[in-house]
């Protein structure tokens, strides 16, 4: 019985043309207030976890352009300039943290194709190429990536202390003119 | 003749059930991980290179729980004319968004599925989807149907 009547009020929805000024007005109303409770809900829910990132990423520290991409600590960011005289330089060892496939199309030259995923598998195999001391750039896509702060913090947690992450990754290095290789190979 | 039976059809109640289940279904699946790294949503955002530095974590932080809140609202069906409205509104603003992106020819993930670190590209195929989604939206929209209860307990208060 109770089936039967509520298939009934189902059917007996409203059609579109029914749809009048005040329903509508009623369906934005609402739709405001999901909005601006589940905001506000996030932004309790934000300031009480221990995940929880600032709400304004430049109130804080000046040296922190924007906390959302904070990088770990004892981890340095680098710009592209500073990717290119590294390179130039041969200072520090590249690390390219994005998938084989976009390694193997274009990568710095010299960089180790590392992803985050594959770290434990590889890591004896880096250590040793890597001297003792010697300092990491990490990189990835862009900026909007977060594999590359993923590997730093892999590094970090098995002691290396002279890392950098170039944030603004592989785009800025070709924008920036830097060097190419392609294939596998470093 | 045809139009009226096409809207018989789109005013079905389990074309309704399913284009909520669908929609909120995604949105639920596609919201839980941002709630959990809204840092790496943040990041995800500012890839867009849209909203000023200021307003990205302020969006990292409130968007996933706008998606949740009204994807919930969908199953349940409360308010389901709103919560479709918020969906179909937070589409059009990824398809915006989206659309600035392509146009200006950055090539960034487009933040939509979890693991954010999958290589899942923003393309204009995902921008047709969030559209196809949006008609989703619509049926909802304008035949609003609760899958509880809930409103047809509201509308009879007296029928014992």
């Amino acid at each position: 019985m109770a089936k039967s009547s509520s298939r009934k009020d189902l059917r007996n929805q409203q059609p579109p043309s029914s749809a009048g000024p005040s329903s509508i007005g009623g369906a934005l109303l609402g739709a405001v207030v999901i909005v601006l409770a589940s905001a506000l809900l996030g932004i309790i829910v934000n300031q009480l976890s221990p995940r929880g990132i600032p709400l304004l990423p430049r109130s804080g520290s000046a040296s922190e352009q924007t906390p959302a991409l904070a990088l770990p600590p004892g981890v340095a960011r680098v710009d592209a300039e500073g990717a290119l005289a590294a390179f130039h330089a041969q200072s520090a060892l590249f690390l390219d943290a994005r998938p084989q496939e976009e390694y193997a199309e274009a990568h710095i030259p010299g960089a180790i194709n590392v992803p985050p995923h594959s770290f434990e598998e590889r890591f004896l195999d880096l250590m040793d190429q890597m001297d003792e001391g010697s300092a990491l750039i990490v990189y990835c896509s862009g900026v909007e990536c977060s594999d590359s702060i993923a590997l730093a913090e892999r590094f970090l947690e098995v002691g290396c202390s002279d890392i950098g992450v170039f944030e603004d990754g592989w785009r800025a290095w070709v924008a920036a003119g830097g060097a190419v290789a392609e294939g596998l190979e470093p | 003749m045809r139009a009226g039976r096409l809207l018989r059809v789109l005013g079905h109640p389990v074309v309704g059930a399913l284009c909520r289940l669908v929609l909120a279904g995604i949105f639920i699946y596609t919201s839980l991980p941002k709630l959990m790294h809204p840092g790496e949503f943040a990041r995800l955002v500012y890839g867009y290179r849209i909203l000023h530095p200021d307003m990205v974590n302020l969006a990292g932080i409130t968007l996933p729980w706008i998606e949740l809140a009204a994807a919930a609202f969908l199953v349940i069906g409360i308010i389901p004319r709103s919560s479709a409205l918020v969906l179909a509104g937070l589409l059009g603003l990824f398809i915006g968004a989206g659309f600035l992106a392509l146009a200006r020819g950055l090539d960034i993930e487009c933040g939509c599925f979890f693991p954010f670190m999958s290589d899942h590209k923003l393309t204009w195929g995902l921008l047709v989807r969030d559209a196809v989604l949006i008609l989703f939206a619509l049926q909802i929209m304008a035949w609003p149907s609760g899958f509880l209860p809930v409103r047809r307990a509201r509308r009879q208060p007296s029928a014992s």
